[in-house]
């Protein structure tokens, strides 16, 4: 069994359901990220990973052992909040040490451990300092330290990067990553930020409404979403998503697109998936970086240009097509100002379709 | 003309001072006048000579009633009173202020509206029921008895001081600290009671204020050797001799307010301070 096993998981307050049937397991050494909107009951999966609360039903199993009826201190975790949680009226050695005050670790094996950890987090000058007396950064850094101090089997982290600035973000972001690369241990990682689950985790659970939308690779998850929330939700700008009637033309299944000025009928080669759907209204999902700029060729559509956003690598252009707003993620190249016309292809063979009604993916 | 404002501002508040300050001062140099200075001069015209004489007669030798030994009795029998029944109450208040915030069951809201009544329940009504629970008990007209009346009808107040600054204090904190295998006692005594100097003073000296200047459950409490101090000071101000002596009246009058402010003195800046704590982020 893996590091850390959740099976079906529910979580009751009175009437209120957050957690509908929570299925995670995970290898040891991976690293998992929970992600979804506020409310989605990421947090309080967290907690029952952590012993904090108790699910209403199902077990919770770390490093192969049923942790439901084992408190907290004895899971063999760690964690890291996103308020930092650090005492206020010690300073940070005294806050690294009193779990392990407290778990009874002699003296000296503390100075070592703490000797260490502040090596390793390049926070000796900072040891006898209290909290208030340190950065967004360094408290950040106290509050990792303190969950280090404890090597445990699996770290948990609660949002940790939310109260920084974004520069520091990006920062921390790595160094979290690196350190997960030279300790291998497990980690559960809850954010709502959808680039942080990306290139942190190796797996990513994509949770909404108290339910897991979908459970896989981060590639899988951007390339593959299982539904339109899953699709909407990761990646950034989000994807496009164009109502379109599923229609057969000359043999071959697709939908058209308008945009100001040009219809187009585009076959799918999803089509073998969709055969039962023909006439049906669907949402054809399309990401900003799957639209090329072309002189002209079959496929391709003249979009006006609305507005331009500019990143530096690329331009966002946003224009129009069936009514909706699009963005394409274009070379600055390539790029036309506010007013022109700019001839777009989708590559249709990554796009995505999903049923109108039901939201689920239909190819 | 702000700065004709910022005069005008200044001696209106110079006035408000003066006007809160002339009771006072009419006490304090009353006190140190001779009975004959008083008969000579108006309430507020200065001693022609300091005297300490009327001091040590409220003291040790004013009479109250038929007992003629002063107000000394009575203070012993108020700092008797007064520093049990303010630890005891402060220390439960903090007690049921960290359950109420950070260790809430089922019911928990409920019972910290029912403390809360309690608040505003007035001293009359508790007096008769009081009186036989003090009986049953076998402390009536007794310290322990007074000490045990001002810790039930403090708890309430000082588990909302308490509470509500623990509510302030984010749970994380408390999560941590499990997570760290801190227990219920070792949470509170290493983690929340070092955070708590500010509302500590606050509930210490709105403790000690209330207790040390309370009259009524004194005079209805207590009997023979166990009067506290506001008692003592009204048998004083009400025994009747021949002449009134407003000297020995007023200097007995600032004994017994002199704990109290110098509580205020010592503590008042926490006072302040504790009381707006939790309104602004530190």
């Amino acid at each position: 069994m893996g590091a850390l096993a959740i099976k079906n998981v529910t979580k009751n307050f009175g009437d209120t359901h957050i957690l509908k049937g929570i299925d995670i397991e995970i290898e040891s050494g991976q690293f998992l990220i929970l992600v979804g909107p506020s409310g989605c009951g990421k947090s309080t999966l967290m907690n029952i990973i952590a012993g904090l609360e108790s699910p209403s039903t199902g077990e919770v199993h770390i490093g192969g052992r049923m942790v439901n009826n084992v408190a907290p201190k004895d899971r063999d975790i760690a964690m890291v909040f996103q308020s930092y949680a650090l005492y206020p009226t010690m300073n940070v050695r005294q806050n690294i040490a009193f779990g392990m005050e407290t778990r009874g670790v002699p003296k000296k094996e503390q100075d070592e451990i703490i000797a260490r950890v502040a090596k390793m987090l390049q926070m000796d000058h900072l040891l006898d300092r209290k909290p208030s007396q340190l950065s967004g950064g360094q408290r950040q850094r106290v509050a990792m330290g303190r969950a280090l101090a404890r090597d445990p089997i699996l770290f948990l982290f609660d949002e940790p990067l939310s109260n920084l600035d974004a520069k520091l973000r990006v920062e921390m972001r790595t160094e979290i990553k690196q350190l997960h690369h030279r300790l291998k241990t497990t980690i559960v990682y809850v954010t709502h930020d959808q680039i942080e689950a990306m290139t942190l985790g190796d797996k990513i659970a994509v949770m909404k409404d108290g339910v897991i939308q979908q459970f896989g690779s981060p590639q899988d998850i951007y390339e593959q979403p299982a539904n339109l929330f899953v699709a909407s939700f990761i990646g950034s700008p989000s994807m496009n998503f164009i109502p379109c009637h599923l229609a057969e033309q000359n043999g071959a299944l697709g939908v058209s697109l308008q945009s100001e000025g040009e219809a187009r009928f585009i076959a799918l080669p999803q089509a073998a998936k969709l055969v039962g759907a023909v006439g049906k209204k669907v949402i054809l999902g399309i990401r900003p970086e799957q639209f090329d700029v072309v002189i002209d060729s079959g496929d391709s559509l003249a979009c006006k240009v609305h507005l331009t956003e500019p990143t530096g690598p690329d331009t966002m252009v946003l224009t129009q097509l069936n009514g909706v707003e699009v963005c394409a993620r274009l070379h600055p190249r390539d790029a036309k100002g506010p007013g022109e016309t700019v001839r777009l292809q989708p590559d249709v063979s990554k796009a995505v379709l999903f049923d109108a009604e039901t939201e689920a993916r239909l190819a | 003309m702000p700065k004709f404002w910022r005069g005008a501002l200044y001696a209106a508040l110079l006035v408000a001072a003066l006007y809160y300050l002339l009771p006072l001062y009419v006490m304090v140099i009353t006190s140190i006048k001779t009975m004959d200075q008083i008969r000579a001069g108006n309430l507020l015209s200065l001693p022609t000579g300091i005297s300490f004489e009327a001091w040590g007669k409220a003291w040790s030798g004013a009479c109250t009633g038929v007992d003629c030994s002063g107000l000394q009795p009575f203070f012993w029998n108020s700092i008797r009173m007064v520093i049990p029944a303010v630890l005891i109450s402060t220390t439960l208040g903090a007690l049921n202020g960290y359950v109420l915030s950070k260790w809430r069951f089922r019911g928990s809201e409920l019972t910290f509206a029912l403390i809360l009544f309690g608040v505003f329940i007035p001293f009359q009504v508790v007096l008769l029921p009081m009186a036989q629970t003090l009986g049953w008990f076998g402390i009536a007209n007794s310290i322990a008895g007074l000490v045990t009346v001002h810790v039930i009808y403090g708890l309430a107040s000082t588990t909302l001081f308490f509470r509500n600054y623990y509510v302030s204090i984010p749970d994380e904190l408390i999560k941590a600290a499990r997570l760290d295998g801190a227990g219920f006692w070792r949470i509170f005594l290493r983690i929340i009671i070092p955070m708590s100097t500010p509302i500590i003073m606050v509930v210490l000296i709105w403790q000690f204020t209330q207790i040390w200047n309370d009259f009524l459950f004194g005079v209805v409490f207590s009997a023979g050797d166990s009067k506290p101090i506001t008692v003592g000071l009204n048998n004083l101000a009400n025994t009747s001799t021949s002449v009134k002596e407003y000297n020995v009246d007023m200097s007995a009058a600032l004994i017994a307010a002199l704990p109290t402010i110098l509580v205020y003195v010592f503590a008042g800046k926490y006072f302040v301070r504790g009381l707006t704590a939790g309104a602004v982020k530190g």
